[in-house]
């Protein structure tokens, strides 16, 4: 199935990409709910979050099980220099950038020392510290009254660009979107670089990663820096979409539901981690929506359905929904396509 | 080879390397010298793996020096030795199963190129210009090896001989100065150790260096320069195919009483 994707996409490439990326410009115009509005960038939020996780996990191969840590790193960062600091949105934003960042190579360089298992659990411990300083910290972080009164994005003080106010859900979900895109194109170069196959390599047999020169530590250490930066960026907007920030939100299950839409909509794949994140963030919103013609009973049989689903796919497609399915080979399908023409053309 | 006294591009002296109570190798010495092919040779346990392991840096010997074109890389992290031109191959196969076979030639060059995360996700010119250039380089090794036609295969979907052969196409990608092979014809039959050999024998012809952990008498005593005998850690003779075949020593510990 994954093929007959690959090939239709390929054949098709101008149009597929121009349907999407008017449908991801148009939606607040087609979707005019306040509701279905916030669920999108609800989507992109989790889709920032979901290729975080996909880089160390599916391109690197390690398992990391805190992600909200750094998530709430991010949020808790933005908060703090918005409010406290003064700082507008942009170079706040980047500034959470860098102190997740900071984190990341915090945690990675004591810990990734040791292996496997016992790491996603290190990484788990570390969740669980972040989430009980930021609650207790009362004097930074206001412990469990959160932080309030986070200013909305705006761009140096601009707070409406041809009409669009930043501050309305419109407007929020134009700077999620933008945020996305830069992130997509970013790790798209880079995982295709020298540096991405390093750490593909590493996934792939770390001795003979070794044994073709390659750093293993300093890769290890910067892809989960890299990582905890992109969680940071989603935290950072996070925190200036909702307004408001608690220990509450980054949580044990954030990090669970985070692993969830990584591994279900495909380790190792760009296109995976945004099917995923959309997955998880829609599918309690269609439950509801269901549970409005067949009965409450399918709301409250939500978690169970959920694990069956999880279950389901384990089973039978473990790598998740575009396990491994990289542009790049829409590219290279395109490329051999061509060969293959131009080498009939020489025969006949 | 003449009178002149040519550099060691290897030289090891005395290694010896210890598992707490195993002696694994045993005051071993040897040289290499350019485009030379060395056979190291020897029964199941005799330490030739664990002598390539130390070579190479994956172990730290506990006795000894390596010295690689005359600089002293004993105890180095296993990635710089690699960067100084020494690469090898695994006797089990170590392919990067993930990526394709043009991907896994491409991991190879990591060593020849610089460009750093920053450059890659920015797509700045020197990592534009290095992509391109690699890219030439892995379809040259792919044509040498004759796997340009799978270069878009996954590592793991290619059949057992192509899989070595795409282990050697990666170590050779950089323009080693040293490739050590360790059993590259282990599972091959009849034919497909012909072809190694005869691809050897190429490697060879383009200048290339190698040491040659193998167990395929055939392909030792046809392809080698020199060999050396290791048998329980202890080096036991050195010389050419024809001295060792003749060596007392070497055919009780090894090649059975008649070769």
């Amino acid at each position: 199935m994954l093929k007959k994707i690959i090939n239709g996409w390929a054949k098709h490439q101008v149009a597929v990409t121009l349907v999407f990326l008017a449908f991801l410009i148009l939606y607040p115009v087609l979707f005019h709910s306040y509701y279905l509005r916030n669920v999108a960038i609800q989507c992109l939020i989790y889709s920032l979050l979901s290729l975080a996780l996909n880089l160390i996990m599916g391109y690197t191969g390690i398992v990391v099980l805190g992600m909200a840590a750094f998530y709430g790193i991010g949020a808790y960062a933005l908060a703090l220099l918005t409010t406290k600091l003064g700082i507008s949105f942009l170079p706040a934003v980047a500034l959470a950038v860098v102190i997740t960042f900071c984190f990341g190579v915090l945690l990675a360089l004591p810990t990734l020392r040791i292996q496997g298992n016992y790491l996603a659990i290190v990484t788990l411990g570390f969740c669980e510290i972040i989430r009980i300083v930021e609650l207790n910290w009362v004097s930074l972080t206001n412990g469990p009254f959160g932080i309030k009164q986070i200013p909305a994005p705006d761009i140096f003080g601009i707070k409406s660009i041809f009409g669009l106010k930043l501050s309305k859900p419109e407007g929020k979900y134009y700077v999620v979107l933008i945020l996305l895109v830069i992130t997509v194109v970013i790790l798209h170069n880079v995982l295709n670089s020298r540096s991405g196959r390093a750490w593909k390599s590493i996934k792939g047999d770390p001795i003979a990663a070794r044994a073709m020169g390659i750093n293993v530590f300093r890769y290890k250490v910067f892809a989960f820096a890299i990582c905890a930066a992109i969680a940071g960026l989603a935290g950072a907007y996070y925190a200036a979409y909702t307004g408001y920030v608690d220990s509450t939100t980054f949580n044990y299950n954030q990090s669970i539901l985070i692993l969830s839409m990584t591994i279900m909509g495909g380790l190792g794949s760009i296109p995976g981690s945004i099917i995923g994140a959309i997955f998880f963030v829609i599918l309690p919103e269609v439950l509801r929506w269901l549970g409005t013609f067949c009965g409450e009973w399918i709301v409250e049989w939500r978690q169970i359905i959920y694990g069956l689903i999880l279950v389901i796919m384990i089973m039978f497609k473990s790598d998740g929904i575009l396990g491994g399915f990289d542009l790049r080979q829409i590219h290279l399908y395109n490329k051999l396509v061509k060969e293959k023409e131009a080498e009939e053309k020489q025969n006949g | 080879m003449g009178e002149t006294v040519r550099e060691a591009v290897l030289h090891c002296e005395n290694i010896t390397q210890r598992f707490s109570g195993l002696v694994a190798v045993s005051d071993v010495s040897m040289d290499v010298y350019t485009n030379e092919i060395v056979g190291v040779i020897g029964p199941n346990g005799a330490g030739k793996t664990t002598l390539f392991n130390d070579i190479t840096g994956i172990y730290k010997p506990t006795e000894g020096k390596v010295f690689f074109g005359g600089e002293d890389i004993t105890g180095m992290a296993c990635h710089k030795i690699t960067a100084k031109g020494m690469t090898r191959t695994f006797q089990n196969i170590r392919l990067f199963n993930n990526m394709m076979a043009i991907d896994n030639v491409l991991v190879g060059l990591h060593t020849a190129t610089k460009s750093g995360i920053a450059e890659s996700m920015l797509h700045l010119g020197r990592h534009r210009r290095e992509e391109k250039e690699s890219l030439a380089r892995a379809e040259e090794v792919l044509k040498l090896t004759d796997l340009y036609d799978y270069r878009y295969h996954y590592a793991d979907s290619l059949p057992y001989g192509l899989q070595r052969r795409l282990e050697i196409a990666r170590a050779l990608a950089c323009h080693p100065k040293l490739i050590l092979l360790d059993e590259p014809a282990a599972g091959m039959n009849e034919q497909e150790t012909t072809d190694l050999l005869q691809f050897i024998r190429k490697l060879k012809s383009m200048g290339n260096t190698i040491i040659l952990i193998e167990h395929d008498m055939r392909l030792v005593m046809n392809l080698c320069d020199r060999i050396y005998v290791l048998d329980h850690g202890t080096r036991i003779a050195e010389g050419t195919p024809d001295e060792v075949r003749k060596n007392p020593q070497v055919i009780t510990a090894y090649l059975g009483e008649e070769v």
